[in-house]
């Protein structure tokens, strides 16, 4: 791999920047895989990387049917935190949080990791004591957090409107430091190229058909391009779609898939230099560095399978915006767009093994999967490569929807993002 | 978004004016208490999601307020049909 | 044991002097000018609620308020003393003038037999009309549902949502409509029918 840096960066700009390597190959496919991953975006290429890097795995494919990180690594809205109330699922974003503070170094390449802190507003008596909660459990697992008045949010987002004369006055916020935003394909393309260079073959606009199952135990995937593609072990990480790869493995997820929308903004010069989320009145936003405000609303209350929303969702979440902050009333929408999020009873993943032998599916991360990416790719990895699941992703495992012990993590989860 | 007939209000109505239910047609375990771990998860967690036709309820909230039942395709959003709980017809889908 | 001794049926106000206090008295009714402006009024009126099945009622609706049932949806009857206006398949919607409201509560209560409900709900909503050549265009600006002419007919009633809240929305004529609001947000339907007939005129009372 050509390694980037200030001087590689001086040395092609002699050469009008023609020599530069591909980033990634476009390689045949193997007959046969130690691993395959289905699913080319960032959680799936970061198990990719941390399968080569960290267990030596040789043979590993990522199966991807439109392009790498095209999905919903694609289409959120880039907010890192890890501010989860229950230990399970806190430990999980955090371990994921440790790794982003690295991630740059780690690949080599930039992926604009910027942590301007987040806050999470309270609007109600009930948000703050949830706030308050909230902020003491993540202390508690040395997660940092204050809890901060109306004014300490002004102080931190001075275009935020504090008034007390709106429909839901804000009364405080929870607030992250370390948490922040991410270039969403950088962190596609860092993780892809740094797999590629471990020997990773990245399969694009190859879509899965099937699985070959026989005796309970994964054999290999049928491909539409590819035909049969062996395996020993098979790893889905296919966000939105998971449940119709179960289907073809022949098995139930309890997940649903629901659309979640986004919009940017015209660029603008910098006015918000934090992520300001909300749950009461359900609006968040950022504004990226190239100056568009970035903003999410929530997802369509009905099922669906189409990358794209409804129109009442969106204009709920733009009076809420406008609401937050009067002066963006006039500032124009250039795009928007809608992923599919795989949602849980409980906002939590499922991660793990699945009734099939050799089969696991890495799933159910619903609106807020990105600020997971190296922590999910890494746990992920852990999984593929033992016998046993490690630690972390027991918690999380399929049978928790039998036993009754679920992770709720609505009220840390609350906005989609 | 959705243009939904209510066969109550019999005509069709904006999304707006109504909220999703789930999937339609769950059956609650007769015998709670005779129930497997299993069968009870199933029956509270686990739903149809389909990436085509789809059974499902709505509520027709801000309009005569009644549940009824939609068959929707979840890839175009095409509603196929919408008729009562009630109608003879509901349970040969 | 007769109607009116399983039912406590209490007279909400019992000394009527007058119209009750609007829920607009303190609503800014002032003339915004305009040439042809709309003209947005408050009918004070009694709403009693019927709900039931459509055979326990059909009679009593029939011998009470000398009116049908409108059981086909979206339709309404009235007279002079009366409307009722289908709502739901089990519901309607009954107005009269304001000091009639218990005398036919008490009457439809006496009459009705089997399961059903009838109650005074003139605390929880009031009745606005809105009328004017630019009436459609205000409600154009305020609801999803068509309320063209050829689809909103002279006499349809449709329950639907208006600016985020419900209405139940009923055409008089070409120019004139009813809306019967939530009594919670009336204050803002009124200000928000305003704002919205602001570039054609308002008058109002």
């Amino acid at each position: 791999m050509q390694r980037y840096s200030a001087f590689s960066l001086f040395r092609h700009a002699l050469t009008y920047h023609e020599n530069w390597q591909k980033v990634w190959r476009n390689p045949e496919p193997k007959k046969h895989y130690d691993v395959i991953i289905i699913g080319g975006g960032g959680h799936g290429l970061a198990t990719a990387y941390y399968l080569a890097k960290n267990h030596g795995v040789k043979h590993i494919a990522v199966i991807e049917k439109g392009y790498l990180g095209g999905g919903n690594t694609g289409r959120n809205t880039t907010i890192v935190r890890s501010n989860y109330l229950w230990d399970e699922a806190a430990q999980l974003y955090e371990h994921a949080l440790k790794l982003w503070e690295g991630l740059s170094m780690d690949l080599n390449y930039n992926v604009m990791f910027s942590q301007r802190g987040v806050l999470n507003l309270g609007h109600t008596l009930q948000d703050m004591r949830d706030i308050e909660r909230r902020v003491s459990a993540n202390r508690l697992n040395g997660i940092d957090g204050e809890v901060l008045d109306a004014e300490g949010v002004k102080n931190i987002a001075p275009l935020i409107n504090i008034s007390k004369h709106t429909r839901y006055p804000i009364m405080g916020a929870s607030w992250q430091p370390r948490g922040g935003v991410a270039r969403h394909d950088a962190v596609a393309w860092g993780f892809a190229r740094a797999a590629d260079a471990l020997g990773v073959d990245l399969l694009q606009q190859c879509e899965v058909t099937g699985f070959d199952i026989s005796g309970g135990q994964v054999k290999g995937v049928q491909t539409s391009q590819y035909g049969l593609l062996g395996a020993e072990r098979v790893g889905c990480v296919v966000a939105g779609n998971s449940s119709v790869l179960a289907g073809y493995a022949g098995f139930d997820l309890p997940i649903e898939s629901h659309p979640l929308q986004a919009l940017v903004s015209e660029p603008i010069k910098p006015v918000l230099d934090t992520v300001v989320m909300s749950n009461q009145v359900h609006g968040y936003i950022s504004q990226s560095d190239k100056g568009d405000l970035v903003i999410g609303a929530g997802i369509d209350s009905y099922t669906g399978y189409g990358q794209r929303g409804s129109f009442t969702t969106i204009e709920h979440t733009l009076a809420a915006i406008i609401e937050l902050f009067p002066s963006f009333s006039r500032v124009r929408m250039n795009r928007q767009w809608g992923g599919i999020v795989d949602t849980t009873p409980d906002a939590c993943p499922i991660m793990g093994s699945s009734p099939v032998e050799g089969l696991y599916f890495n799933c159910g991360w619903g609106t807020g999967g990105f600020k997971a990416t190296p922590g999910s790719g890494h746990v992920f990895a852990d999984c593929l490569a033992s016998e046993e699941i490690p630690a972390m992703a027991k918690p999380f495992a399929l049978d928790r929807f039998y036993s009754g012990a679920l992770i709720d993590e609505h009220g840390a989860a609350g906005v989609a993002h | 978004m959705l243009n939904i007939y209510c066969p109550f209000c019999a005509e069709s109505r904006s999304e707006e004016e109504f909220h999703y239910h789930g999937q339609a047609h769950i059956v609650r375990p007769a015998d709670p208490d005779a129930c497997s771990d299993e069968a009870w998860g199933n029956y509270l967690y686990f739903r149809a999601n389909p990436r085509g036709l789809h059974t499902e309820m709505w509520v027709h909230a801000a309009g005569c307020r009644k549940y009824f039942n939609v068959v929707r395709d979840t890839v175009t959003y095409e509603i196929h049909r919408s008729y009562r709980i009630d109608d003879p017809q509901a349970s040969a889908l | 044991m007769s109607n009116a001794d399983q039912y406590a049926v209490m007279q909400q106000r019992p000394e009527i002097s007058g119209l009750a206090r609007s829920v607009f008295a303190d609503a800014d009714k002032s003339q915004i000018s305009g040439v042809n402006p709309v003209r947005l009024n408050e009918i004070q009126c009694g709403h009693i609620v019927i709900r039931g099945l459509e055979n326990d009622i059909k009679d009593v609706v029939q011998s009470q308020l000398e009116l049908p049932l409108p059981t086909e949806p979206l339709s309404c009857y009235q007279n002079d003393a009366a409307c009722i206006r289908w709502i739901s398949p089990d519901e309607w919607l009954v107005t009269v003038a304001e000091n009639e409201t218990h005398s036919t509560e008490v009457k439809l209560r006496l009459a009705v037999e089997g399961y059903a409900a009838i109650v005074n709900v003139s605390g929880g909503q009031t009745l606005l009309q809105l009328a004017g050549e630019h009436a459609e265009e205000v409600l154009m600006k305020s609801t999803s549902y068509d309320v063209h002419e050829s689809n909103l007919k002279v006499g349809k009633v449709v329950t639907t949502t208006f600016a985020h809240t419900q209405v139940v929305l009923r055409r008089l004529d070409t120019n004139s409509f009813e809306l019967v609001v939530r009594r919670s947000f009336a204050d803002y339907v009124f200000a928000w029918i305003r704002d919205a007939a602001a570039e054609f005129g308002v008058d109002t009372y």
